[in-house]
């Protein structure tokens, strides 16, 4: 199968509850370079997204047309249910929030309180809610102690704990992470997963964007895989690591579990952590016993 | 061709010696091959100069001669550069500040200089991106409040550019930078048919230049 017929024989979801459709859309960049081709998909209220895919395949491309940032060349993207296309990314961030990749390249203010306030204030909070909603993030995010601190003396992950915090402050509809687990050790990594199911329980649409296959894995998303601005495949993990094809295409190492499993004969569903793992493992054992 | 630009437009104001001059950079461009970038460059830039000319014009009681000349002055320096920023790679400009026996420490700040602004513009591209997202919309508000949005701008990436600044220090220091006192370069420049052309041309200019400021006319 080339690129083209895996890109078309991937699964459309259905359509409830959609919250953001892409309709055949196509991007270029200004200097002419395609990033997307032919993107049609669909994301749902309360639904868990991993975008993964290497690096170049159009994944941060395709989440920046979410809340505006990027407008089509072609088809269109809308989300609640309203094109993007006369809309300001101002305007669709209220409720689409994106936590970019690099903290350095958002925090300016001179407190990490004052940070956070930036974005209440710019979507027009009055203060007692900004009051609010500010206390909340600084203690959500374990960063009340750093509160009156300079966010450029922060440590990286404090840094990025603090973008996450900016934007979950305003209690966007859909939550958009660009590469969250760049360059954070396992307890953020952990932290972050704990987030992700916090988030998940509210009914929000998180979107993940990354290539750490062992990060997203045990959370079992909805898998996309991108590559050369398409999408290759579509559905569930279990469903999509089982499409090796695409898995080579994209560039991807299967998560460890899934190897091991893999070597291990046919067992059904393969394990989202360690300890499903091991009752499996077990279990086998047990039975082979019998025998 | 830069040089000899400035120096004449410094020294002399007669419109035709201009007329001249920026015809001969806009020759050169032909001779280059870079007709269609350096349009692009110039349809950016000379706004500029056209600014100037109805600023003079208008708001300064210079009269229409010595506004076209300002202008045309303004437009000079700015094709003769773009002229220049287009066929000249850092790397080459690398090579002649060393030919002249600039201290490498000074080539190597200005060569950073020129290879980091493409850097820096994306940077600020992304670093709007993201404060976008966070509800800020740079083109709303008075003069006052766009000024006061800008600062969400600056400061990250001030600061992206004095981290990146530092960074880099310590990988040229661990690339054993300063090591030799004269380094030597692997290229060596060679002057050839269109650097005599160019080189000529400039000196022509430069001394018509001198002649037109210290008697004013040709004959």
């Amino acid at each position: 199968m080339n690129l083209e017929q895996i890109a078309e024989s991937a699964p459309l979801s259905e359509n409830v509850d959609s919250v953001v459709r892409f309709t055949n859309v196509d991007y270029s960049h200004p200097n002419g370079v395609p990033a997307l081709r032919g993107i049609s998909v669909e994301f749902k209220k309360g639904e868990l997204v991993g975008i993964l895919g290497a690096n170049g395949a159009g994944k941060s491309t395709l989440v920046r047309h979410i809340n505006g940032i990027l407008k089509p060349t072609h088809g269109s993207v809308e989300v609640f249910g309203e094109s993007t296309k006369n809309t300001s990314a101002a305007k669709l961030s209220r409720r689409v929030g994106i936590v970019f990749q690099n903290p350095n390249n958002q925090l300016f203010a001179q407190s990490v309180k004052s940070e956070i306030e930036f974005g209440l204030r710019n979507f027009g909070f009055d203060d007692e809610l900004v009051r609010q909603r500010t206390d909340w993030a600084l203690n959500t995010f374990s960063l009340i102690e750093y509160s009156n601190r300079a966010p450029m003396e922060l440590s990286g992950g404090e840094k990025k704990r603090l973008c996450n915090a900016l934007v979950l402050a305003w209690d966007p509809d859909i939550v958009i992470l660009d590469e969250p687990t760049v360059g954070q050790d396992s307890e953020q990594k952990e932290r972050l997963a704990q987030l992700v199911k916090l988030l998940l329980s509210e009914q929000k649409t998180i979107i993940l964007v990354s290539h750490d296959m062992e990060f997203l894995w045990p959370l079992q998303p909805r898998m996309i895989l991108m590559s050369g601005g398409k999408i290759l495949a579509d559905g569930t993990a279990q469903q999509v690591v089982r499409d090796r094809v695409s898995f080579s295409h994209a560039n991807i190492l299967a998560p460890q579990l899934v190897e091991l499993f893999t070597e291990l004969g046919d067992l059904g569903r393969f394990p989202a952590d360690e300890f499903e793992a091991r009752d499996k493992i077990r279990l086998q054992m047990t039975a082979a016993k019998e025998k | 061709m830069l040089a000899s630009a400035i120096f004449v437009v410094s020294l002399v104001s007669h419109i035709e010696v201009l007329i001249v001059l920026i015809t001969f950079t806009i020759a050169l461009t032909f001779a280059a091959k870079i007709v269609k970038r350096f349009g692009k460059s110039m349809t950016f830039f000379a706004p500029l100069a056209l600014i100037a000319f109805l600023l003079n014009y208008y708001v300064f009681p210079v009269g229409l001669l010595t506004a076209t000349n300002l202008a045309l002055r303004l437009f000079a320096v700015i094709a003769s550069s773009s002229l220049f920023f287009l066929t000249t790679t850092p790397d080459e400009l690398e090579q002649v500040m060393r030919w002249f026996h600039l201290p490498p420490d000074l080539v190597m700040i200005f060569v950073i200089a020129v290879r980091f602004v493409p850097v820096l513009f994306l940077d600020a591209l992304q670093i709007m991106d993201a404060q976008k997202s966070r509800g800020l919309e740079f083109e709303k508000g008075n003069l006052m409040k766009r000024l006061r949005n800008t600062i969400p701008l600056l400061v990250p990436l001030i600061a992206v550019a004095v981290n990146r600044s530092l960074e880099l220090a310590e990988a040229m220091d661990s690339r054993a930078y300063g090591a030799t006192k004269r380094p030597t370069s692997l290229y060596v420049l060679k002057y050839n048919f269109s650097d005599y052309f160019t080189t000529i041309a400039g000196i022509v200019m430069s001394s018509f230049g001198i002649y037109f400021a210290l008697f004013g006319r040709l004959w």
